[in-house]
């Protein structure tokens, strides 16, 4: 550990470097602000720039992220922090936010890498891809995805065996087994909290069978399959990669439902279902793509046109629940439900079936300040003390939340409320002004 | 003219690579006359591309870059900043769509497709050769900026302004300010009442000295553009004979918070205004705000049995109003578990279709259900009938949630849940030419990367005036604008851009075509060496080329579109 503090004064810290935490900064930057931005990954984009295309326009994710992502890399307000954990914000005065942060070694100098992938084809240790969710391998020694942000080399260490094929055949030399974590105390005038959302993990509902059928996957994999950016150059079912002709998706998988804590809407989760069977229309067009659903919750603008849109497809909507998912011998899946419009249970088969899994609260936001001064909801997202009159404060005066860390929603209200927390915190910050 | 071009032709992930053959289109530029160098990228736009082009400027010594990739909306100014940033004039930047124009119009044609980006890039090129470097039109920004409408957007919109030490017109027609959420009594997802939400608000206003608020006043006109818009107003008289008062005022930038009309329901829908038993979802709110007692009375009869009609005006898939209103659901709900707490033996009937308690509202749905309504579900093939008979109300109706059953219910009182259409008085929208979408709210740029923008520069939409809104997601669009709008002008110097229509005076002699094909009032009639000619207003023109095909003695002439330019384009499609 490198034992030297660094101290660092900024005017806006801002946790997460997803869109909401991108907007909340280019906001602040454009007003005149310097801004830290700390993000844990390896790259900045959060979810949506691994996403496919967007609802309801269906813009492609990849186009609209990578420019903005690009503007906040460029901008000269705007420092940027990746792999790196805030530990604590202790709020000493109106004025005086102190961060503790670690900035964990990537073990490449990242202004040197090109990204030429020379370390990609070296490296012997091939384990899951968690950017491509776990679909296909990666190297330890590996560019976390094409369109990342910084777009360089970093070497997974808890996979590495230090074998150094890397090191040898990188031209610049910038791999370096000698970097340490750095430390800094960072000094800021305000706050926002961007630490957006986790997805609800499947395997807490075994009778979806995620994890033991092999052709049962998450929409967020689905995502992966049908993005510019996909692993395969088709949609397969990871099973025996067969290209599916029978598609399920199971909407309000770990939403609205009180027996796995989650009594509420994850309100994306219709609409990104939508969409993904929009594409798989597209690119399958033989292919039949049932949605089972219990509402549809289309609410936002042009989202209603958009379902009854997919519905002239031909995508086939089942008001029913499903029970349960079983698995057959050619990894073919069965379905049995109850068909709510003709009142009995049915059973179906298909090839493939998507798990909508829902929005789920990241505990990480209530962990960072000194026991329970940030307030959480029952649900444990960041609790908005002011939800009509100002959406964006929270229990500390000074810090503000944006995006899913508050609530689940797309991407259009993450941008919003990414608006209105910079806003306030620019407000903030003028208020505190020293005179 | 440019002799080294930089040529990047874009695979968009596969937007455009799966269906246009983009290294062929490579090989067949990259010996143009004029090109230095050709090359194919993933994502053109992506950080490490724009790197890459800077330092191709630099090492190859480029005059002039071209990018064959999505449309100029999305990525025109993401590229010209990048020309620039390689020190070259953003203005000679050339782009070229392939992607709408070429993979996504002829994915039945791979062939095609990419003949068809081949000719669209040698144009580009073509063009690029003649592109001279351009100078945008810098001037001074007024600083003050007016809200118009004072609903919660407005007021919080203002009051985020003052905040960041703006002068602020909040400018209201009504003579008093609140919107229609200081008509509401107890809000759902909240504590307190609309009334005491705007009071809040209110006096939160009222205490910066740097708002002016003007209620009981109208916009009557605006002229001039960002930076410098003229708004004229005019005070309502509040009783008559009182005088008309009206005012100039200039401001830098304009937010439009003028909000939703609730949907009137049309005499006979679901038995609206043949019977007394049929209201809206507004007049029930105000029936429950205002009762006083432990019961329920309306129209001087005990209130028992209430039935809800959901999406009234709302998600009319072949209708006028194909959206669905956002938040009526949950208010809906909210207002019958009201009811229903307050004055004790109600019961509920919700006819829906599908309720869209989105979210942490959800548990508002759980509650109800929890509380013993009854939810009873059609579609919109079978809408419910309603049907009174002397003082007795019975709707009928198929429920899907009872296999399609259908059924037969007795109402003391049926609520229509109405939704929120667009206003009907558009004057604030026809006065700024604001564009509206499908649904007749008005249109922001995009969806996702300017949501609170307008085609009109300087001129922002916050709240239920871009769509339907509950409050919360009213205050932070509002906050958004508000930013936006701060932002535009707080460094007080503006750029537009330089690309305008410019009048040869000699050969003009006022006839005045060129103003009525303009969309933008951008054309002045002035004196100019002893005769009438047409001006160009730069800061108001938009560069769009409809006044240059009607001028009888081609005066005009669009700058970056020169004809030399124009012709040799041509000449490489052919
Ligand atoms: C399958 C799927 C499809 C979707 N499709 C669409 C769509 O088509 N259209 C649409 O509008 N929306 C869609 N969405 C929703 C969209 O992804 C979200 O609205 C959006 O990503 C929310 O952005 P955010 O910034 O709030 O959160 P996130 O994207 O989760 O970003 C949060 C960021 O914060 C970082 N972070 C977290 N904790 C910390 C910490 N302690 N310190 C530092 N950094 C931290 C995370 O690593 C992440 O980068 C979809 C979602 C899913 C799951
Ligand atoms: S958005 Fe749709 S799928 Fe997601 S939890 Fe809500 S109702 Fe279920
Ligand atoms: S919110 Fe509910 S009642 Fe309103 S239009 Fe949408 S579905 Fe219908």
């Amino acid at each position: 550990m490198n034992e030297e503090k660094k101290i660092i004064h900024y005017d806006a810290l801002v946790v997460g470097g997803g869109i909401a935490g991108g907007e909340a900064a280019l906001n602040l930057a454009n007003s005149g602000y310097r801004v830290l931005l700390v993000e844990k990954e390896r790259s900045l984009g959060g979810k949506m720039i691994l996403l496919s295309k967007v609802f309801p326009t269906l813009d492609c994710s990849a186009c609209i992220t990578t420019p903005k992502v690009s503007e906040i890399a460029r901008h000269k307000n705007i420092t940027i922090f990746t792999e790196s954990e805030v530990t604590t914000i202790d709020k000493r005065s109106e004025n005086d936010f102190v961060a503790q942060i670690t900035k964990k070694p990537r073990y490449v100098h990242v202004e040197d890498c090109t990204a030429c992938q020379l370390c990609e084809q070296a490296c012997p240790v091939s384990v899951r891809d968690e950017y491509q969710q776990g679909l296909i391998g990666r190297k330890a020694a590996f560019i976390p995805f094409s369109i990342a942000n910084p777009k360089a080399a970093a070497i997974d260490i808890e996979n590495c065996t230090l074998c150094g094929a890397c090191e040898k055949v990188c031209p610049t030399h910038c791999i370096d087994f000698t970097m340490q974590p750095e430390q800094f105390e960072l000094h800021a005038r305000t706050v926002v909290m961007a630490t957006g959302f986790n997805l609800f993990d499947p395997l807490e509902i075994p009778r979806y069978g995620y994890g033991q059928h092999k052709n049962v996957i998450t929409s967020m994999q689905m995502e992966r399959e049908i993005a510019p950016t996909r692993p395969f150059n088709t949609i397969l079912r990871p099973g025996d990669g067969k290209v599916p002709d029978k598609i399920a998706y199971v909407l309000c998988a770990g939403s609205r439902d009180a027996s796995v804590g989650n009594p509420i809407c994850s309100q994306i989760c219709c609409m990104y279902s939508i969409k993904q069977a929009q594409l798989l229309m597209g690119a399958l067009p033989m292919a039949d793509v049932t949605i089972y659903y219990i509402n549809i919750r289309s609410f936002g603008k042009g989202f209603e046109e958009f379902y009854q849109q997919a519905k002239g497809m031909g995508v086939s909507f089942v008001k029913g629940k499903i029970g349960t998912i079983k698995e057959k011998e050619n990894g073919n899946l069965i379905l049995r439900y109850e068909d709510i419009s003709e009142g009995v249970v049915k059973e179906a088969e298909h090839d493939m079936v998507v798990l909508s899994v829902g929005v789920k609260s990241n505990p990480d936001a209530g962990k960072i300040f000194p026991q329970g001064a940030l307030k959480l909801d029952p649900h444990r997202f960041v609790a908005q003390t002011d939800l009509m009159g100002s959406p964006a404060k929270t229990s500390i005066d000074g810090v503000f939340v944006a995006g899913t860390a508050s609530a689940p929603m797309d991407i259009p209200d993450s941008i919003l409320s990414a608006g209105s927390a910079s806003s306030e915190a620019i407000s903030y910050i003028k208020q505190h002004q020293e005179a | 003219m440019k002799e080294r071009i930089g040529v990047y032709i874009c695979h968009c992930g596969g937007n455009i690579s799966d269906y246009v053959d983009v290294e062929k289109v490579r090989q067949a530029v990259e010996h143009e006359t004029g090109v230095a160098m050709a090359r194919t990228t993933v994502f053109a736009c992506s950080d490490a591309n724009q790197n890459d082009m800077v330092e191709d400027i630099r090492t190859h010594n480029l005059d002039g870059v071209i990018v064959a990739s999505c449309s100029p909306k999305l990525h025109l100014t993401t590229f010209r900043n990048v020309t620039e940033r390689g020190e070259l004039n953003k203005y000679t930047y050339v782009h070229t769509n392939i992607r709408e124009q070429a993979s996504w119009a002829h994915s039945d044609d791979k062939e095609g497709a990419t003949d068809k980006a081949i000719r669209l890039v040698k144009a580009a090129i073509a063009k690029s050769r003649y592109a001279e470097p351009l100078h945008p039109n810098l001037f001074e920004a007024e600083k003050t900026i007016a809200v118009i409408g004072a609903g919660i957007a407005g007021m919080k919109a203002a009051a985020s302004l003052a905040d960041k030490q703006t002068e602020v017109l909040l400018i209201e027609k009504e003579h008093r300010v609140g919107g229609h959420t200081a008509t509401w009594g107890p809000l759902a997802m909240s504590e307190e009442s609309g009334s005491a939400l705007t009071e809040r608000i209110y006096n939160d206003l009222l205490r910066r000295e740097n708002v002016t608020i003007m209620n009981g006043t109208e916009v009557i006109s605006s002229k001039g553009s960002i930076g410098n818009f003229t708004l004229k107003v005019r005070k309502r008289p509040l009783k008559e004979g009182d005088p008309v008062e009206t005012a100039e005022f200039t401001v830098g930038s304009v937010v439009v918070a003028t909000g939703f009309d609730s949907y009137q329901p049309k005499e006979g829908e679901f038995g609206f205004a043949q019977s007394d038993n049929v209201i809206t979802l507004p007049d029930f709110r105000h029936l429950i705000d205002h009762a006083e007692g432990k019961e329920l009375i309306y129209n001087g009869k005990k209130i028992r049995n209430i039935a809800y009609i959901y999406c009234v005006g709302s998600r009319q898939t072949n209708g006028e109003n194909s959206y669905c209103s956002r938040f009526c659901c949950t208010s809906a709900i909210h207002a019958s578990i009201l009811a229903k707490k307050r004055f004790g033996k109600i019961n509920n009937y919700h006819l829906n279709r599908g309720i869209r308690t989105y979210g942490k509202q959800e548990l508002l749905y759980a509650e109800s259900l929890a509380l013993g309504d009854l939810y009873l579900q059609w579609a919109e093939e079978t809408p419910p009938a309603v049907v009174t008979e002397g003082k007795k109300t019975t709707i009928t109706l198929r429920d899907i949630l009872s296999a399609n059953r259908d059924l037969e219910l007795e109402a003391d009182l049926v609520v229509l849940v109405t939704g929120m259409v667009p206003r009907a008085d558009n004057k604030v929208g026809t006065l700024f030419k604001l564009p509206k979408g499908r649904d007749r709210f008005f249109n922001e740029v995009h969806m996702k990367l300017r949501p609170v923008e307008t085609v009109i520069d300087g001129v922002t939409i916050a709240g239920s005036c871009q769509g339907p809104k509950n409050i919360s997601e009213s205050v932070n669009s509002a906050l958004s604008a508000a930013t936006k709008s701060y932002s535009l002008i707080s460094k007080g110097t503006l750029e537009t851009e330089p690309i305008v229509a410019e009048v040869n005076s000699d050969l003009c002699s006022w006839c005045g075509k060129c103003a009525e094909a303009c969309p933008f009032d951008a054309i002045l009639q002035q004196e100019v060496g002893g005769k009438m000619v047409a001006v160009v207003n730069n800061s108001v023109c938009k560069g769009c080329g409809m006044c240059a095909p009607v001028c009888p003695p081609d005066a005009i002439n669009l700058i970056n579109y020169s004809s030399e330019e124009i012709m040799s384009m041509i000449d490489a499609l052919a």
